[in-house]
């Protein structure tokens, strides 16, 4: 519980030491935002399989993480967790500072809108355009109608699809479609962004292309979780990597690499 | 709150546009069911009243003797029409009495001429509200001087009430019955609409919508079809209503009871809240399992 406390929104200087956090020496007093805390998170379905074992993860703000382990080691099990479609069976998340156990059903779409998510099957409405796939974020969270478009503009522009946005999904390239739903992720200025095996169904190209845009969105500021399989990737960029198998964290370093073994 | 209701209901129409065939088929089968719906009350109103009439033609006839004092039979014949259970009392000559069977029997006429003195007994004609009564007028007539005998038709009026009762309660059996079936295709046809929209439900759950704002365009969506299909129920009935009528007026002709001026009102005000009624109902089921844990 200690450590509970510790890592909300106002932590004070007796944070635990986090790993990952880049350019700030152990020892000297930090005031960094954690965006999201997991403390001895455990997750049976109600099925009784055991997806998640006392699971410890702290992620500050600005960090960028890769999730890594091998099919069914829980990694969508994590994300789900953290946009409260399931709950934790034992232990504690936070986002952003909130239990989310405790949380009302009326503040879940709140905390939601400040993850963005995305996911391998880009999850686009078929017969809307890419603006308006990118304006129903904003259109069925209720902003003001006038407000939509120049947001969309905005990212769009993040993302490069300016010229294509009036294309429909079924017009466009795989990895158009994931910056599309990249870009609809982003109406919100998530605090937290989340791809779930972003580029699964792409080629290692635009895989790349992918990852660059990941990058990006994370250099303005946003902290990034993805999980992945692609060992390529992950080796290549040095970033933090938490490792898990079958529902426990079996690893957790900064610029790491990934070796499949499955 | 009216840009939420603006952009529920434009929500809706969008839903409904673009997934047409759904919509057509969830509409259509509104329509059937509310057409089937409307067609067994119009079936049981007129059923009712028939048995209405049925109970209307029951009659305690009481037979009055020849030595009855008219003083007596006047005083009675108030009494019986101030009792509750009495809607209306009729008094029958001896003179009438023989009218009226000569009127039925002609052939008879010499045989009744013969005869020295009308033998018919006058008689009070007695008909009740409701034919459960029937025991106790006819036992309140016998103790009373005038009275000769009652005729006794206990076991017929006991059949006819079980009967009367049997038919009622299996029309309103089979209505309730029907009523269930058309809910249940129809929460779940719109089901069926909610299910093929369950990726866009996901994605407005993933990026933040309020359950009011995932809710509400569904609501009004199944209330729109509801709508549409009481309107195309109601314009079906309209049109068929002379044939209809006709049918039902050949029906009443035989039995003398005036047709509710205002049956024709009370189905289309049933079919148009059933139809709005189930349709939100039918959405309103749908969704809940798509919302906020
Ligand atoms: N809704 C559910 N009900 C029951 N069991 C589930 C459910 N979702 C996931 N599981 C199980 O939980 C375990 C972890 O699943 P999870 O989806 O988190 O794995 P993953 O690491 O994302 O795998 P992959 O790399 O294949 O996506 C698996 O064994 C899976 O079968
Ligand atoms: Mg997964």
């Amino acid at each position: 519980m200690a450590m509970v406390s510790a890592v909300s929104s106002d932590s004070g200087p007796s944070q635990p030491r986090l790993p990952g956090t880049p350019g700030k020496p152990a020892g000297k007093p930090v005031r960094s935002r954690v965006v999201l805390a997991m403390e001895g998170v455990t997750k049976s379905y109600p099925n009784g399989k055991v997806a998640l074992r006392g699971v410890d993860l702290v992620v500050p703000e600005g960090d960028f993480v890769f999730l890594v382990g091998p099919s069914g080691a829980g990694k969508s099990t994590i994300i789900k967790l953290l946009i409260r479609d399931e709950m934790a069976t034992k232990g504690v998340v936070l986002l952003d500072g909130r239990d989310l156990a405790r949380l009302k059903r009326k503040e879940v779409p709140r905390i939601r809108r400040k993850i963005g998510i995305v996911f391998q099957d880009f999850k686009l409405l078929p017969h809307k355009s890419v603006r308006e796939n990118v304006a129903f974020a904003l259109e069925v969270t209720g902003a003001p109608r006038r407000s939509i478009g120049p947001v969309v503009d905005r990212v769009l522009r993040v993302v490069g699809l300016t010229g294509q946005a009036d294309q429909l999904p079924g017009q466009l390239s795989g990895g158009e479609q994931q910056r599309t739903a990249i870009a609809r992720a982003l109406v919100h200025n998530p605090r937290l962004f989340i791809a779930d095996e972003p580029t699964g169904n792409l080629d290692p190209l635009i895989s790349w292309e992918i990852i660059q845009l990941l990058l990006r969105i994370n250099e303005l500021g946003v902290t990034v979780l993805m999980a992945t399989h692609n060992a390529e990737v992950v080796t290549a960029l040095r970033k933090r990597v938490v490792a898990l198998e079958d529902g426990r964290v079996v690893r957790d370093q900064t610029e790491a690499a990934y070796h499949r073994e499955d | 709150m009216i840009a939420f209701v603006a952009f529920s209901l434009r929500r809706a129409w969008q839903g409904l546009w673009h997934n047409r065939l759904m919509s057509v088929a969830a509409t259509a089968t509104m329509v059937l069911m509310l057409a089937l719906l409307s067609g067994l009350i119009i079936l049981l109103t007129g059923l009712d009243a028939t048995l209405k009439y049925v109970e209307q033609e029951v009659q305690v006839v009481a037979y009055l003797k020849d030595s009855a004092n008219p003083q007596d039979v006047n005083l009675l014949e108030t009494a019986l029409g101030q009792m509750p259970q009495v809607t209306e009392v009729s008094y029958v000559s001896k003179d009438q009495a023989l009218t009226d069977f000569l009127g039925r029997h002609p052939d008879e006429a010499e045989v009744v001429n013969s005869l020295p003195t009308n033998p018919l007994p006058a008689s009070l004609q007695i008909n009740l509200r409701d034919p459960n009564d029937y025991l106790d007028v006819a036992a309140y007539l016998r103790n009373q001087p005038p009275v000769d005998r009652v005729l006794n038709i206990k076991q017929t009026v006991d059949q006819m009430v079980t009967v009367i009762g049997i038919l009622r309660a299996g029309g309103i059996g089979v209505l309730v019955v029907v009523g269930l079936i058309v809910l249940f295709i129809i929460v779940n046809t719109i089901r069926l609409a909610v299910v093929s929209r369950a990726d866009e439900i996901e994605i407005m759950r993933l990026v933040g919508a309020s359950d009011a704002f995932i809710r509400w365009p569904f609501i009004f969506e199944g209330a729109l079809v509801g709508l549409f299909g009481a309107l195309i129920t109601i314009a079906v009935l309209w049109l068929g209503q002379g044939p209809i009528t006709t049918v039902m007026a050949d029906y009443f002709k035989v039995l003398p009871v005036e047709a509710s001026a205002t049956v024709g009102r009370d189905v289309a005000l049933v079919v148009l809240g059933t139809g709005v009624g189930i349709g939100v109902l039918g959405s309103y089921l749908s969704i809940r399992s798509y919302l906020i844990r």
